[in-house]
């Protein structure tokens, strides 16, 4: 049968409206679009960094070097820990990028040096035989501390390089060791290497808790200086974005005082001296309480000298809180509960488990965890890309012309016609997609478009060719075209899988603008499938209707 | 009505192609060996993608791009390898620099860089050990804070541990030399701009380390293989053993071919000829399977007839559309030489190409090949003594 069912009919049209509506965002001026629901105004295609101009590199994390510096560091602890549980040893060694291997003196001291051991990190895999111990950290907590560190570099990333707030910067994980970062509308890379290489700056202040305990009106004497909270700034973002907005633009960057006094957000007075400075800390992590429930806290060790500074600061001051200020906001002030020495302590407060990760990759984000090396680099100038767009559209065009062209000589008016209409369907179908994706529109995405365009109409011809023998073998215009569609339809799966087939793989294997032209040729063969047949199939089913041909004009 | 449908073909045609399956296949062979021999003797021109390197798109500030001049200059910078191509038009050029290697040549350039841009006092020279340290000198002490902006200026990143303590005037940054020879990609980068900066406009720059190229260049001969395969698998799922090893031969006859063509005009092998090399795959398949579905129901209605009269049959029954899907296609790709502008003229090129083999070897290697396969050896008798008939 050729005409569809009803319900088929209108599934059709609904499908294509659809489609129509998701492709819209794209087109419609930002004045309309403003007043639209925000997922909707996220349906659009993001033009790829070769077409808008930016930069974009590819940064490997030298995993390597952490892993050799942790167990360095776990070799001083250890050697530490037997030296304090009085288990002589011969020799501590670091393998590089493998194990820390322990000789001890006395092979019957094996155990209580284990347990030694097992007193620094528990989650330790210890191996070897008679005098000798081999440490080595397991894949688990080796696969965990990679993600950690990749995913910390990109959060320290996406920090230092927008810090304005405005270049939405695409920083995203790749492979095992690497981190994509794209940058859309920067030329010159110089400033921006050197935001990569900023450290954000980390320190720990005292409240001055007498100016805090008079209130906002009190005068804030010259030891003390006003600094917002991160709470408060995130307020603020929210009750005031114009302030937010000029907080971020302004050149050079205002003071934490500046934006006290001006915008009035949440803020603490806090001493100017410096107790620690984050070069000093180590590490900071999430974790939780041992007794008491349980409840999550953040945990972090300071090296030597920040250990003492923090150790004598702190017992000095039970009972007051510590601000911890990163850039210009404080991030957290815990009230000191016991003096903390031993170069490690605890915050605790009413965290949930994610306030306490965010914190802890926070205190973390003074230092980026792993060197990162630029292994690939790609800028291209604004002009460049408009050059690309242009002459992209001129080939898409008239690709699409000389198709259609093509089609209306050969199949006539009515068939070409429809032909043409459905590829230009499939065409808005593609767009819909790859806005609903959220996709990116490169330059070889163009070219993947052209092809679509040119292979889209390919299985209207597989159609036709078949309506043309059907209807020479003596069929009836009716029954020649229902036959034509069914028995086209092997031929015109069988040949677009294999395309498929291409595309998918060339999707996997390839990498930034070339999966962009697997993105939208993929897409764009597979919604012609729909188009190809369905569609037409039922533009042709009004049309016989409408016409009752005594021959059909093929 | 306006205007009747041209059809490409009137009736239907009688054409022997597989009586021609000789001289298809010799010069099958001729072309397949020749590409062969092309990319053992004379190699890919790859791009940079895959050798890694420096690619820079420039512009005259005024006039046209002077080419000998700039090969002149940028010859002896100390950067190696430079080639260059007039880009789109007159007035723009491709400059490509081969991939820098970590050695001290490349920390001389950095030292070049680094006086020019931040003043005669400053200095960077290779540390004493055989390793990739560096060691940069600065005019006054400086902080590590100063020293991570000094040093980016020769676009080194550094991780907050690899710079100095203290407030000095020497900085070593210890690196690995594989992490140098990423670093001079960036060096190589800032000295071409530095050198011909003043007459001309960096439009676009792409740098691919070493490691990287060889990633993608690995991939790259994956997703081919893996391609070819899964599609050569897909067809014989689909029909029979010898349609799937048709199929195969007739890709690997399109890929070789193309890549010759690649050899033939000195086209960039980068990451989009790869995209190319795919889809020509995966398009010319497409008439390889018409026609394998026409044999496929032609076999079952005329099982009396002769192998080779009867795929003659088939592809005759099916030129109209052959010609007419690989017509579609191929103005589309048209269209794109002539207007896809520079980027993508290896591509475009090569789809055209593509386009043309695959038609071919649809007709006279993938169908060819069933009648060497030996598809059906009873009909493929009916031939033979067809032809006895005619010669007795």
């Amino acid at each position: 049968m050729l005409n569809l069912q009803r319900w088929q009919t209108i599934a059709v049209i609904a499908f294509t409206a659809l489609a129509v509506l998701f492709a819209l965002p794209n087109v419609l001026p930002a004045v309309v679009l403003d007043h639209l629901p925000g997922w909707y105004q996220q349906s659009r295609i993001n033009l790829g960094l070769d077409l808008r101009g930016g930069a974009h590199f590819l940064l490997e994390a030298d995993l390597r070097s952490v892993l050799n510096e942790r167990l360095t560091n776990l070799s001083d602890s250890v050697r530490g820990e037997l030296r304090k549980q009085q288990v002589p040893y011969k020799d501590i060694t670091v393998e590089q990028g493998r194990a820390v291997n322990v000789l001890l003196r006395d092979e019957s001291q094996r155990a209580k040096a284990i347990e030694a051991i097992r007193n620094v990190d528990p989650s330790l895999a210890v191996s070897g035989s008679g005098d000798t111990i081999r440490l080595a950290y397991s894949d688990q907590d080796l696969f965990r501390r990679k993600k950690e560190v990749i995913d910390q570099s990109i959060e320290i990333l996406r920090r230092r390089v927008d810090e304005t707030g405005t270049i939405e910067p695409t920083i995203v994980r790749q492979g095992d060791d690497r981190i994509l970062l794209q940058v859309p509308g920067i030329k010159d890379t110089t400033d921006l290497k050197r935001k990569i290489n900023q450290t954000a700056k980390l320190t720990f202040h005292l409240v001055n808790e007498d100016v805090a305990a008079a209130g906002p009106s009190a005068n804030v004497p010259p030891t003390t200086f006003m600094v917002p909270t991160r709470e408060g700034m995130q307020e603020l973002r929210r009750s005031n974005p114009k302030a937010w907005d000029e907080i971020q633009a302004a050149n050079p960057r205002m003071g934490p005082e500046q934006i006290c006094r001006r915008y009035q957000p949440q803020c603490l007075p806090v001493f100017k001296r410096v107790i620690v400075g984050g070069e000093d800390l180590d590490d900071a992590k999430a974790t939780f309480e041992q007794q008491q429930g349980g409840r999550p806290i953040i945990s972090f060790t300071f090296n030597a000298s920040g250990g003492r500074a923090f150790c004598a600061a702190t017992r000095a001051n039970i009972g007051k809180r510590l601000a911890i200020q990163l850039d210009n906001e404080i991030i957290s002030a815990p009230v000191v509960q016991s003096a903390i020495c031993g170069g490690s302590g605890i915050i605790t407060g009413t965290f949930t488990t994610q306030q306490t990760q965010e914190q802890a990759l926070l205190l973390r984000s003074g230092a980026l965890p792993a060197s990162l090396t630029i292994i690939e680099e790609r800028t291209v100038g604004a002009d460049l890309g408009a050059d690309a767009i242009r002459d992209g559209t001129v080939a898409a065009l008239v690709g699409t012309g000389l198709v259609i062209l093509l089609m209306l000589i050969v199949y006539g008016p009515v068939f070409g016609g429809f032909a043409s209409l459905a590829m230009m369907v499939n065409m808005l179908l593609v767009f819909a997609g790859m806005s609903i994706l959220g996709a990116s529109l490169t330059l070889p995405g163009i070219a993947g478009l052209v092809l679509t365009v040119g292979m889209s109409v390919d299985s209207n011809v597989l159609i036709y060719e078949r309506v043309r023998e059907e209807s020479a073998n003596g069929r009836s215009p009716f029954s020649a075209l229902a036959t034509g569609y069914e028995r086209a339809l092997t031929a015109v799966i069988d040949s677009n899988l294999t395309a498929l087939i291409a595309g998918v793989l060339l999707f996997g294997f390839g990498s930034g603008p070339i999966r962009g032209f697997a993105t939208s040729l993929t897409l764009g063969l597979l919604t012609h499938l729909f188009t190809a047949t369905i569609f037409t199939r039922m533009l042709l089913s009004f049309w016989v209707r409408w016409r009752r041909p005594t021959a059909l004009p093929i | 009505m306006l205007w009747r449908p041209h059809h490409l073909i009137r009736a239907r045609p009688n054409f022997d192609f597989l009586g021609k399956r000789k001289i298809a296949m010799v010069l099958s062979t001729v072309i397949n060996v020749a590409s062969l021999v092309g990319v053992v003797v004379f190699g890919l021109n790859f791009g940079i993608d895959f050798e890694g390197g420096i690619a820079v798109q420039v512009r005259a500030k005024q006039g046209t791009v002077q080419l000998e001049e700039l090969r002149s200059t940028l010859g002896h910078l100390g950067v190696g390898e430079v080639s260059l191509q007039e880009f789109g038009d007159a007035s723009t050029a491709l400059i490509r620099v081969q991939r820098q290697e970590g050695n001290n040549q490349c920390v001389a350039n950095a030292d070049k860089v680094m006086k020019r841009r931040a003043g005669d006092g400053w200095g960077v020279k290779p540390g004493p050990a055989a390793t990739g340290d560096v060691e940069f000198t600065a005019p006054r002490a400086l902080d590590g804070v100063s020293w991570r902006d000094a040093v980016s200026r020769v676009g080194l990143t550094v991780q907050e541990r690899q710079l100095p303590r203290g407030t000095v005037n020497v900085a070593k940054i210890e690196m690995t030399p594989e992490q140098r020879a990423e670093w001079c990609q960036q060096v190589a980068i800032k000295l071409v701009e530095d050198t011909i900066g003043n007459n001309y406009e960096l439009r676009g720059t792409e740098s691919v380390g070493p490691k990287i190229g060889e990633e993608l260049m690995r991939n790259g001969i994956l997703a081919v293989v893996a391609t070819l395969a899964a599609i050569a698998i897909y067809v014989w799922f689909r029909f029979e053993w010898q349609f799937g090893v048709g199929a195969l031969i007739a890709l690997l006859h399109d890929v070789l071919c193309t890549v010759g063509l690649f050899v033939l005009l000195r086209l960039d092998f980068s990451l989009t000829a790869l995209a190319a090399l795919l889809t020509i795959a995966g398009y010319s398949i497409n008439d390889t399977v018409v026609i394998f579905d026409r044999v496929r129901e032609n076999m079952r209605r005329y099982k009396k007839m002769g192998l080779i009269e009867l795929l003659n049959f088939s592809i005759n029954e099916t030129l109209a559309r052959t010609l007419m899907t690989s017509g579609t296609v191929f103005v589309a790709v048209l269209a794109l030489v002539l207007f896809g502008g520079p980027v993508l003229y290896s591509f475009s090129i090569a789809m055209l190409w593509g386009v043309i083999v695959g038609t071919y070897s649809s007709i006279w290697v993938a169908s060819a090949c069933l009648v060497y396969l030996k598809l059906r050896p009873e009909q493929l008798r009916i031939d033979e003594e067809k032809a006895e008939k005619a010669k007795a």
